[in-house]
């Protein structure tokens, strides 16, 4: 009797040490693989980050110039262009576009960039800025 | 499992083996034992890697917006005034000084997405070898019933450790070394050149003190 019980207990020592060896082995590849993928998921971000910052930040200063330069004016085509830059910049302004996880990241791009392109042109402004308004943005893996 | 069988046998009648004979089995034992820590490992890497790659997506994605803010913002306004002295003023000399700057102002943020591209296709430190975990877990096989005794079920709790390895996402300590030293100088450089065009020829005021609230990032 006292055999088996023996030869029980090496089993089941086996048995937990191959469990131990694989949740060690887990341990180790859980921390490598949260700090691989912090990494590596912080460097795609950023540049889809950059990319619509950096869009939507042009189409702001552009905005605020155009702001500053058309209020003195009182004439009825600068009021109506004034007022269209003046709704393009409360739209950015209210726009937490720094947020991936913001939900209507995807829905906002494109009304600022609807908004932009009926600023550019009452404004009679040709400049082709083309090259942002093609950037895709995907927010996740 | 004949790694398994080897070791229960061994405890049953070790005397009769041959010395050569347990050397192998102890061998055996070790290369599965390896064999199950390299799989935990691969296993966990994984793991660790699916649950914080969203983690790190949306705070590099938002490291990278704040860091465009004020190049966009000052890219925008040196466009705009020269779409405003291209329709008002066409003749006047400070529209080649504006074209000077803005073209500074792309190479600027050019080279500020370059940075994060060269950053984002670097493939990622290789991962520590293996055989340097095998040594840390202590791999010796006389020690191991021994020892391991209630160890082996605590360690069975893998969402306790899942949880606890999980808050280190939190705070990531590596950070990708990327020059952005020089690049944030020149983008100060970028702002004054503005301010002094602005001053120069008398636009708004309240142009110029936009520009002084932007900061190179």
């Amino acid at each position: 009797m006292a055999s088996v019980s023996e030869s029980d207990d090496l089993f089941d020592c086996i048995l937990m040490a191959d469990d131990r060896f694989h949740v060690e082995g887990y341990r180790e590849g859980y921390e490598e693989g949260t700090r691989e993928g912090l990494l590596e998921g912080r460097n795609h971000g950023m540049v889809h980050g950059a990319r619509l910052s950096a869009e939507l930040s042009f189409y702001h200063g552009f905005a605020v110039t155009w702001k500053y330069l058309l209020q003195t004016n009182v004439d009825a085509k600068s009021k109506k262009r004034l007022k269209a830059v003046e709704s393009l910049i409360g739209l950015i302004s209210k726009f937490p576009f720094e947020d991936s996880q913001y939900e209507n990241l995807q829905e906002d791009t494109e009304r600022v960039r609807a908004k932009f392109r009926q600023v550019c042109s009452l404004l009679n402004v040709t400049a082709d800025f083309r090259d942002y308004v093609s950037g895709s943005a995907t927010m996740s893996f | 499992m004949s790694w398994v069988r080897a070791v229960a046998s061994s405890g049953e009648d070790v005397f009769d083996e041959d010395m050569d004979d347990i050397g192998l089995q102890n061998k055996e034992w070790k290369h599965n034992m390896e064999k199950r820590a390299k799989d935990g490992y691969r296993d966990g890497v994984d793991a660790g890697k699916e649950a914080s790659l969203q983690i790190g997506f949306n705070m590099g994605y938002r490291e990278g917006a704040v860091k465009m803010k004020s190049i966009g913002q000052l890219k925008g306004i040196v466009s705009a005034l020269q779409c405003w002295y291209q329709s008002h003023d066409p003749g006047t000399p400070a529209l080649s000084s504006i074209a000077e700057l803005l073209r500074r102002v792309e190479e600027h943020e050019e080279a500020v997405i370059a940075a994060m591209r060269k950053a984002q296709e670097r493939p990622p430190p290789s991962v520590t070898d293996v055989t340097e975990t095998m040594e840390d877990l202590g791999m010796e096989q006389e020690n191991e019933c021994g020892k391991s005794g209630g160890r082996g079920r605590d360690g069975d709790g893998g969402g306790v450790c899942c949880g606890k390895n999980g808050d280190a996402g939190g705070g990531p300590t590596q950070r990708p070394s990327q020059n952005f030293n020089d690049l944030g100088e020149s983008m100060g450089q970028l702002l004054r050149r503005c301010v002094e065009i602005v001053t120069q020829h008398g636009l708004p005021e309240e142009l110029k003190r936009h520009l002084l609230e932007l900061k190179a990032p």
